[in-house]
């Protein structure tokens, strides 16, 4: 590992001050950062915890299911959390497929989004739950929904000194799913991942909304199948259309965990599965 | 059986408490004062031709102390390469430095220049005349070439002219064949019993296949690492983690020239061989050349990227495999061409091969394989090394042969299998063993003959058969004043064998299992032993153990008999000491006393030796049942229940016994269901945990074992080597398994969803 200055300030604005300079990194969790700088990938000439900024690793709730995640949650408390798995189920079942419990207990949600990686586990839970991220810099601040924050592998639209704050999810849908194709039954990656959150109203689909990780060069929303869905009356043709509609929004690449062809295949089926799912828990 | 007290029974291993509390010492646990850090600096390139190595630089860094390349090595054995990489990651030099961080540098600042050359990764695409070749032109015959050129040699040297129209339509004939014109063919095998032709031509049925298996690493836990240090006077230290010290000590006196003496081999605690720990220059040759250079002890250790790169793993390969049988059930031929992907060096196990004869009678067999060159890494043994590819091969075409006579798997194997004085093709005969004990008891412990299943489920059995090693090997064992008793040897221990030497010699001293200890000499110390592999240990050492027990106990009766004025005839050793069996009322005497009274004696202290070498080993069988669950729109497997039987010859630790039926298995279900070694056009590109994926606890039901129990009539109380066998048909076990659930055959390992969903929808299944 190369030197470099350690800084654990204790307010945000001192943090977005130093991480606005050049070669510096943030540290959440660490799970990402530190095996990259290890392995040399990553050599940051500083780097600046996150750990002694007071308030920024809370779920909190509002009466109506609303939730606020800070972003240095633990991924394991957002995935125990009794209101995540009430409220927004996806999420909490995609936090609970990141690495292992002892992973999880290091990671954060903030630091698992702010990587941008396509696979990551917990952002097809957060785009169907059409979250608000919270960013703080020197300036004040913004917010970006998440389905507008990543712009490829790795690149989102944060600016130098901006950081992830809070996650806020307003809206709950009344059931969610995540699944994550894989071929080991934990600690692997998202061969894709697949989200759906829908809310009914007498057996016709008032809301769809359907994540999708690792099959584009970011997490997408399939928008095209979730319009298809809206309004509609739940049946198995109206679910296969839609697994189809969804994979056709993607733009998967062949690597050496399987082809784009069986990624494609796959968003078809698991969309399908989700969707009945979360129908199920609706 | 019941008779014994200490051997048969499940008693905890000595070396448990050191290593739950991290008191065992490991390879990287070694630290002498001075020690520099090593770092072997590797090809960026999987075919190369090297133009320059430039260490100028690198030796310009502050805290490097030594760098070394191929010039340093006397024997001129290829320790680093040095006109030509053959494979990425192969080792140009090395370099120690004071810290892991310069020593990491000062590699990077090591210039070469290559000139990059084309790359072959694949058997099938390297023996054909359009590959690069990795060492020469040379070309061998393949199996129709080579009867064709037999026959016209034979005909030849006959030096008739009646034959020469015979000839030359043999010669035209030879034309034919010209794809059988094999290149980088580095090593072949060749056997053949009966007719393989005339079997075919008798059989009602022939199923013919190719089985490709891929390249998998033995993924021990702890990464390949040495400590050297050469002290003024040219003795050598050597901290290995290695499955055979005294190999290790030979390999480097013979690469180095070292007197063999000079050389001090200690073998630290292992962290997993599995067979891929007996290389000697990995790591250890490049940390005794740069401790040379530099005066001063240095560490080579390898990250887990670096194994991949350059460790040794088990060979893949592509078996064209061909079994042909009658409509009643009787297999009457079997024929296979293999090509084993041996990678830069030679060495690959071609000779497994004849694994694909399995424990079957079949009067006709036929088997060619070849050893094929690929810009990869060498190889090394993996756990009963190339019997888990040549059995996949072959117990997966036998379920297809029973699937077309409509006979059941296991009965067809039953029905088919040897006995004791059956032929073993192109091997002599069967002497005592238990295939079918071993395959009825598996049966009957899975609930075969009532299964049942629902959809998409299916259920897979597959059969093993591996024969354990044997080698030399010498034990001491001291009897001490408190009754105690220590063991003193050389053998690595490995998976439990320490403990085995243990419990046999407490159960021939009488001692208590907890009064016996073991302590493990380096290789200036102890008598020389074997390297632990090949399931030799427990067959080795146990005999060994068991001659050096019973001269301890000689002296200890002779002890007695002087002690108390009596015949030995009158003396029985139990209970930790020496009864007078005649006596009334009874009298004895401790092994304690005795060890006291021996030390004013004339014969001396109690000291029991054993050296032993070699006795005939018997084969042992495994066998296995699997229940599974495919999901066909997503193509994975999910394992519902999976049973081993094992014929151990007899558990001298039922536990120890036990867990390594457990761990073959799911080495055997990983192979057969994820693990594989992927190769890019520039080599490895799965070099980590990532995407090497070895399976976890969550992926298996728990495995039951059945231990069956034939004896060996030369091992230790009858014990068979345990470690190998229950890999071997895990791969087939699986595969079968996979078949019967979904109706089709995954010839290509391993059986991942995306192959499955392709295979399902190649025969008209989903969309």
């Amino acid at each position: 590992m190369k030197s470099f200055d350690f800084f654990e300030p204790t307010t945000l604005a001192e943090a977005s001050r130093l991480f606005a300079e050049e070669h510096a990194q943030l540290l959440a969790g660490g799970t990402d950062l530190v095996i990259g700088m290890k392995a040399s990938t990553e050599t940051p000439q500083s780097v600046i915890s996150l750990q002694k900024i007071q308030g920024l690793d809370s779920i909190t709730s509002d009466s109506d299911g609303g939730i606020t995640i800070g972003a240095m949650t633990k991924v394991r408390e957002v995935e125990l959390s009794d209101d995540v798995q009430k409220y927004h189920t996806a999420l909490a079942e995609g936090a609970s497929e990141i690495g292992s419990i002892q992973i999880r207990n290091l990671a954060t949600i903030g630091g698992n989004i702010a990587h941008a990686s396509p696979a990551a586990d917990t952002v097809a839970g957060l785009l169907v739950a059409d979250a608000q991220v919270d960013i703080a810099s020197a300036d004040g601040g913004r917010s970006v929904p998440i389905n507008e924050l990543f712009t490829g592998p790795g690149q989102t639209v944060l600016k130098p000194g901006e950081i992830i704050t809070q996650f806020r999810l307003p809206n709950p849908a009344s059931g969610s799913h995540y699944i994550k194709h894989k071929i080991r039954e934990v600690m692997d990656l998202a061969f894709i991942g697949v989200a759906s959150a829908v809310n009914i109203d007498n057996g016709t689909i008032t809301d769809a909304r359907i994540g999708l990780a690792a099959v584009a060069p970011t997490p997408i929303r399939a928008t095209e199948a979730e319009d298809l869905l809206k309004g509609k009356e739940i049946t198995s043709e109206l679910l296969e259309q839609a697994g189809e509609a969804a994979a056709a929004a993607t733009s998967p690449i062949s690597d050496l965990r399987c082809s784009a062809e069986h990624r494609k295949e796959m968003v078809n089926v698991l969309t399908r599965r989700t969707l009945q799912l979360a129908i199920d828990r609706a | 059986m019941s008779d014994y007290s200490v051997v048969g029974k499940k008693l905890p291993r000595v070396d448990a408490v050191e290593k739950v509390t991290g008191a065992a010492q490991y390879g990287a646990d070694v630290h002498p004062a001075g020690m520099l850090y090593g770092k072997i600096v590797r090809s960026k390139h999987a075919h190369a031709n090297i133009l320059s190595i430039d260490t100028s630089e690198a030796e310009k860094l502050p805290g490097v102390r030594a760098i070394v390349t191929q010039d340093d090595v006397p024997s001129g054995r290829r320790v680093f390469a040095t006109n030509k990489v053959l494979y990425l990651g192969e080792p140009l030099a090395a370099v120690a430095a004071t810290d892991a961080d310069v020593a990491e540098e000062a590699a990077e600042l090591i210039k070469i220049e290559y000139e990059v050359l084309p790359v072959v990764q694949d058997v099938i695409e390297s023996i054909k005349p359009s590959a690069p070749r990795l060492h020469s032109d040379e070309t061998k015959d393949g199996p129709n070439r080579r009867n064709i050129n037999a026959k016209i040699k034979e005909l030849s040297d006959a030096e008739s002219d009646d034959n020469q129209d015979t000839i030359r339509k043999l010669q035209a004939e030879l034309e034919k064949h010209q794809d059988e014109i094999y290149y980088n063919i580095s090593a072949e095998t060749h056997t053949e019993a009966g007719d393989v032709e005339k079997g075919f031509a008798d059989s009602d049925v022939v199923v013919e296949d190719t089985y490709v298996i891929p390249r998998v690493h033995q993924t021990y836990m702890e990464p390949h690492v040495s400590v050297a240090s050469a002290d003024s006077s040219g003795k050598v230290t050597v901290w290995a983690s290695t499955q055979g010290p005294f190999a290790i000590r030979s390999g480097i006196a013979g690469t180095l020239g070292i007197p063999l003496t000079q050389i001090n081999v200690i073998g630290t605690t292992m962290g997993g061989g599995f067979g891929g720990r007996f290389g000697v220059i990995i790591t250890h040759v490049p940390a005794v050349l740069l401790s040379q250079k530099a005066g001063r002890p240095v560490r080579v250790q390898m990250t887990r990227e670096e194994e991949f790169l350059d460790g040794r793993p088990a060979p893949g390969c592509v078996i064209k495999i061909k079994t042909g049988a009658t409509k009643d059930g009787h297999i009457l031929a079997r024929q296979a061409l293999a090509f084993w992907d041996s990678g830069s060096v030679s060495g690959a196990s071609i000779g497994s091969t004849i694994r694909v004869r399995g424990v079957y009678k079949i009067p006709n067999i036929k088997i060619d394989a070849y050893g094929v060159h690929t810009n990869k890494s060498g190889t090394a043994a993996y756990r009963a090394p190339g019997a888990p590819q040549a059995i996949f091969a072959g117990e997966s075409q036998l379920d297809d042969i029973a699937e077309k006579i409509g006979m059941d798997p296991v009965k067809f194997r039953l029905m088919n299998m040897r006995e004791e004085g059956d032929a073993v093709p192109a091997g002599g005969s069967e002497p005592k063993v238990g295939y079918k004990e071993t395959l009825e008891a598996v049966a009957d412990a899975a609930g075969w003959w009532d299964r049942t299943v629902d959809d998409n489920q299916g259920w897979g059995v597959a059969v093993g058969d591996w024969t354990n090693g044997c080698g030399p090997g010498g034990v001491y064992v001291s009897v001490h004043e408190d009754g105690s008793a220590r063991i003193f040897h050389g053998s690595m221990d490995i998976t439990g064998t320490d403990t085995a030497i243990t419990q046999i010699i407490a159960e021939i001293l009488t001692v208590p299992y907890e009064n016996v200890t073991i302590r493990r000499g380096d290789t200036d110390s102890a008598p020389y032993s074997t390297g632990s592999g090949g399931s030799v240990v427990t067959f080795t050492m146990g005999n060994t153990a068991k001659l050096a027990a019973e001269d301890a106990r000689k002296r200890i009766l002779q002890l007695a008999s002087e002690r108390l004025n009596t015949n030995e005839d009158n003396l029985e050793l139990r209970d930790g000491g020496v009864h007078l069996i005649t006596a009334d009322p009874p009298k004895s005497i401790s092994l304690g006393e005795l060890a006291a009274f021996s030390l004013s004696t004339t014969g001396g202290p109690i000291v029991g030796k054993g050296s032993f070498a070699r006795q005939p080993s018997t084969p042992a069988l495994a066998a296995q049942i699997a229940k599974v669950e495919v999901d066909p729109d997503t193509g994975r497997t999910r394992v519902l229940k999976l049973i081993a039987s094992q014929d151990v010859g007899f558990a001298i630790n039922p536990m120890a016994v036990e867990g390594q039926i457990e761990g073959g298995v799911v080495q055997g279900y990983a192979w057969a269901m994820m693990e594989e070694m992927q190769y890019g056009e520039n080599g490895n590109v799965n070099p980590g945990f990532v995407d090497y994926r070895v399976p976890t606890s969550a992926d298996l039901p728990t495995v039951e074992s059945v231990i069956v129990e034939v004896p060996a009539p030369n091992g230790p109380y009858g014990a068979k080597g345990v470690g190998e066998p229950p890999i071997t048909p895990t791969l087939a076990t699986m595969a079968n398994a996979v078949k019967d659930a979904i109706g089709i055959r995954v010839t290509e390992l391993p059986i991942k969803p995306e192959k499955v969903v392709e295979a399902l929808k190649n025969n008209g299944h989903g969309k």
